[in-house]
């Protein structure tokens, strides 16, 4: 065997190595739940490969699973990267991807809010990491901290009590930064308008239609 | 300051003191400057609308009509404020201008005006009718400045109303990004020869921000999108006895750009009357949101709800 031949076998099994390894590591990312129901009242919902069931503490929920909050309901979700996602009454959200690593670190969150208010207390990770929640009409995504976002018909609104978040229109692409206390509104079709802050008043009001018992 | 004079100033303070009282506890408006989903941008000539967290300084420069040798004939002010809430409602100002008067024959005249202070307190927030009311009381320290620049040895007490409307809860179309706000306030001098003044101004404002966001998102370049035309009114007369004091008005047109946190506006100083001034002048202000750049230090209340 020459040395250019047994450079490439050399290379060839780093590759298979390397292919194996990523197999893995999907196979574990796609295997572990994206999130387990820790808080719930009402008569909540999963929608999971097409069967409806309903919803009890310490049930796992899984990467393409939509849960459905009733308008006299509520729910909580402690997500596999340790963030809490509380799901308002009249809720229907579907967790797009959550992908996290064997460390527990998240590598990415995507939810789709087809309507109602989500709050989301976004870990912190070690790694540039977002935490994605889409709708109709733009996306919102943060790093680390404590939000709100709301889906109505053609419109969303975004609060954010810590950190930062950023908003962009899915119409205009146009997106603005929401930092702390501030809150922002978006219509179907439109840029963003423009943050403002948000009363003590307006956060209440988001904070108890997401609070569980 | 005179004993019937400053009884005046007390006893206005006292009845405002007592109106805010009573907006507190009659009102269940929210605490912001915006309305909703309006913005009012930051005005030049006007004092701000509520309370915030905000710096600003602006230059303005503007030929003034002399009176002779020695008598200014060129006035450049530049203006700094800082403004800090107390509770989500309450907030307060602090003000200083230095100024520059040239004169005729040469030479120039430097030093600060008076120091001025104010309180204000947002009344009433409408959020869906786009509306606020801001009751404010506004105080310069007299002989606090240099009197050869113009700073009174009297001071003055300043109860004022401030307000801001937008027309966007309106079905009028392209107006509806429209905003009007304004002021009024009686400044009562501590004592004379310093005439009382009524005082006042308004705003017209269109905001290209809220026709893009709230109208019709037009293609527009990324320059234009977050610009506000604005233009301001300001006056002042003399209530009773003028003592020598004129009626003043002043119009203002030009821009208001908005970054994410501050703003830059340029305006145009336009004397409406031969005692404000004698040609156009031009001002330019920087404002600077602390609750935006900074909100979990200097940018939030002192006493806020968690």
């Amino acid at each position: 065997m020459s040395n250019d031949q047994r450079l490439l076998a050399r290379l060839l099994r780093h590759a298979l190595v390397a292919a194996a390894a990523l197999l893995l590591w999907s196979a574990v990312a796609i295997a572990a739940p994206a999130g387990t129901v820790i808080g719930l009242s009402g008569a909540c919902f999963v929608d999971s490969g097409g069967q409806r069931v309903p919803l009890k503490i310490g049930q796992a929920v899984q990467v393409t699973d939509t849960v459905e909050v009733p308008a006299d309901g509520k729910l909580k979700l402690r997500m596999a990267d340790g963030s809490v996602v509380s799901v308002a009454a009249g809720t229907r959200v579907t967790i797009s991807a959550y992908v996290v690593d064997a460390g527990g670190q998240r590598v990415s969150a995507n939810l789709s809010l087809a309507q109602g208010l989500v709050r989301a207390v976004v870990s912190p990770m070690g790694q540039p990491a977002t935490f994605e929640v889409a709708t109709a009409v733009g996306a919102a995504a943060a790093r680390s901290t404590d939000w709100f976002i709301e889906a109505s018909a053609g419109a969303m609104q975004v609060g954010v009590l810590t950190g930062s978040v950023s908003m962009t229109s899915r119409a205009t692409g146009r997106g603005e930064t929401i930092p702390a206390r501030w809150g922002a509104r978006l219509e179907a079709g439109r840029d963003p308008v423009p943050a403002r802050l948000w009363s003590p008043a307006e956060f209440q009001a988001v904070i108890s239609r997401t609070d569980v018992p | 300051m005179s004993r019937g004079r400053g009884w005046r100033a007390a006893a206005a303070a006292i009845v405002w003191a007592v109106l805010l009282g009573f907006g507190s506890l009659a009102s269940t408006a929210f605490a912001y400057t915006a309305a909703g989903d309006r913005l009012f941008p930051a005005t030049i000539l006007l004092p701000q609308i509520s309370p915030g967290d905000e710096f600003y300084t602006n230059v303005m420069d503007l030929p003034s009509t002399p009176s002779g040798i020695g008598t200014p004939d060129h006035q450049t002010n530049l203006n700094m404020v800082f403004a800090k809430t107390i509770t989500d409602r309450l907030g307060v100002f602090v003000e200083e201008t230095y100024t520059q008067l040239g004169r005729v024959g040469g030479g120039s005249l430097n030093g600060w005006q008076n120091f001025d202070m104010s309180v204000k307190y947002l009344t009433v927030l409408d959020l869906p009718h786009e509306f606020l009311l801001t009751l404010g009381l506004d105080r310069e320290f007299g002989d606090t400045g240099a009197r050869r620049v113009g700073a009174s040895p009297s001071g003055a007490t300043t109860p004022q109303i401030f307000f801001g409307k937008g027309l966007g809860d309106l079905d009028v179309g392209y107006l509806r990004p429209v905003a009007i706000t304004g002021f009024v306030g009686y400044q009562a001098a501590d004592s004379r020869p310093r005439p009382d003044q009524a005082v006042g101004g308004l705003t017209l404002q269109y905001s290209i921000p809220y026709l893009q966001s709230k109208v019709q998102t037009l293609d527009l370049p990324e320059v234009l999108r977050t610009v506000t035309p604005i233009t301001e009114f300001l006056f002042s007369t003399p209530a009773g006895q003028s003592f020598g004091t004129r009626t003043t008005a002043l119009f203002a047109p030009g821009v208001s750009y908005a970054g994410e946190g501050w703003e830059l506006a340029v305006e145009a100083l336009v004397p409406a009357t031969r005692a404000t001034g004698r040609g156009v002048g031009v001002t330019a202000q920087l404002h600077l949101a602390l609750d935006y750049l900074v909100p979990d230090t200097l940018g939030r209340p002192l006493f806020s709800a968690p």
